[in-house]
């Protein structure tokens, strides 16, 4: 995986830059849907709550998150309303934005990394 | 309003004998937690900036040697003139605060900071050790009280500025270098501690698995307890033959004024070389066996300390010098948010 380098946060979604020149994008609405805490995790365990999930994020309102690094290893998004507990992993931002299920397809297990 | 943590000025009601609407106790408890987690915040990046390097001490199995190795580290540092400061982040076996000489230390707390005490060659000392009344007393926390307690130990204590700081962590990879390395920005790297034998070797595996998914580099493995040298003297030039560990026979030859050593590995040897390779991390050096770190730690005066042009010490100042190779003073190229 090549090393994310940029960030730019535009009205809709995150403009990302690697260290290999690619430029990719991740939307809000993704990012937020995919949140790896313990409370929106096991809510994209099954279809239904996942969907509902999904809805809530797309009724927020779209605004730029501040963006907080965690150790070297991951980045926390806040924003104004909705879920920030989110430590998201570069690994996971990255499979985001190659449009890749970021679980593997796997269930949410708690206390499991 | 009643619900809000805000307090509010209503200008009608002036002179009426109504004053503002006060926060109820519950919603000043919460701002004064929330006041205190972001100056933390604050100091923790301040800490950043004004400590050059920090060190993680890790191993996967317990009594390989994290806290003699720390110690020694932190005090060949302290004997180049650097300024140095030791974290026990081992909670519930706080031991550094003995090997450095402080047993029974007392914090001093001034303006809600923590001074850390200061042990043998001025180095810096913070340890829960020295928040325990009675030495028996067990620390029975389970992980959330831990957290806290650490981000305490990282953003409330007054460090100054020190060249390096080195934070030695109980065995395993869970809470402690987890929430070390998501709070102190800008760490250097692990140095990963361990025993040849199969059963460390296996443990110490994990942890530089656990250092690469946090992206903190490793600057390598050190071998503690790497063989047991036997100094004896016979006759010059005789053949001496010793049984070593195994059954195995250990041969040597004394030299013409009838000196002799032999070197046993009592729990085998080069597994900490092989596992360096293995996972393409530097190896950074062996430690002997040494019965004197025994009596140092016990007696609280690190064999650094009392005999440092021991063996021990040269051992030590050599693997400093190999972690010292690995670290650049440049700072490390950050991530671009804008």
């Amino acid at each position: 995986m090549p090393k994310l380098v940029r960030i730019e946060r535009r009205e809709s979604d995150l403009h990302l830059t690697y260290d290999d020149e690619q430029e990719l994008t991740v939307s809000y609405h993704d990012l937020r849907h995919a949140c790896p805490c313990a409370h929106c995790s096991p809510l994209r365990n099954e279809d239904e709550t996942s969907l509902k999930l999904r809805s809530q994020v797309e009724s927020f309102k779209l605004h730029k998150p501040s963006v907080n690094p965690v150790g070297h290893y991951a980045l926390n998004f806040i924003w104004e309303n909705g879920c920030s507990n989110g430590i998201f992993r570069f690994e996971r931002i990255w499979d985001l934005a190659n449009r890749r299920d970021p679980d593997g397809g796997k269930p949410y297990v708690h206390g499991a990394w | 309003m009643a619900e809000s943590p805000i307090t509010t000025h209503d200008p009608k009601n002036e002179g009426q004998g109504q004053g503002p609407v006060q926060a109820s106790p519950q919603q000043n408890k919460e701002m004064e937690k929330n006041f205190a987690q972001m100056k933390r915040k604050m100091s923790m990046e301040e800490i950043g900036l004004k400590i050059k390097h920090k060190i993680m001490v890790l191993s996967g199995k317990g009594g390989v040697g994290k806290s003699t190795v720390s110690t020694g580290l932190a005090l060949s540092l302290a004997q180049q003139g650097l300024k140095v400061g030791i974290l026990d982040i081992d909670i519930t076996g706080p031991n550094v605060p003995k090997m450095m000489g402080l047993d029974g230390h007392k914090l001093h707390v001034e303006g809600g900071r923590i001074h850390p005490a200061k042990g043998h060659l001025g180095v810096k000392v913070i340890s829960m050790a020295f928040l325990l009344d009675d030495p028996d007393t067990p620390v029975v926390w389970r992980g959330p009280i831990k957290l806290g307690a650490i981000q305490q130990f990282i953003g409330d204590v007054e460090w100054g500025n020190l060249d390096y700081l080195i934070i030695d962590f109980p065995p395993g990879t869970s809470d402690e270098p987890l929430t070390v390395s998501q709070s102190l920005p800008n760490i250097d790297g692990m140095v990963i501690v361990t025993t040849p034998q199969a059963v460390a070797l296996l443990d110490s595996r994990k942890s530089i698995t656990f250092a690469a998914s946090l992206k903190v580099p490793v600057l390598g493995v050190v071998e503690n307890m790497s063989g047991y040298t036997i100094n004896g003297v016979t006759a010059a030039n005789t053949s001496v033959e010793i049984a070593g560990p195994g059954g195995k026979t250990i041969k040597s030859t004394s030299d013409e004024n009838g000196n002799f050593s032999v070197t046993l590995d009592i729990f085998k040897k080069g597994g900490g070389k092989s596992t360096a390779e293995d996972f393409g991390v530097p190896f950074l050096g062996a430690l002997p066996f040494d019965p004197g770190f025994v009596r140092g730690g016990d007696d609280g005066v690190h064999k650094i300390v009392s005999d440092p042009e021991g063996a021990s010490s040269i051992a030590f100042s050599a693997i400093v010098k190999a972690v010292q190779a690995q670290i650049s003073d440049k700072p490390s190229s950050s991530l671009e948010i804008i």
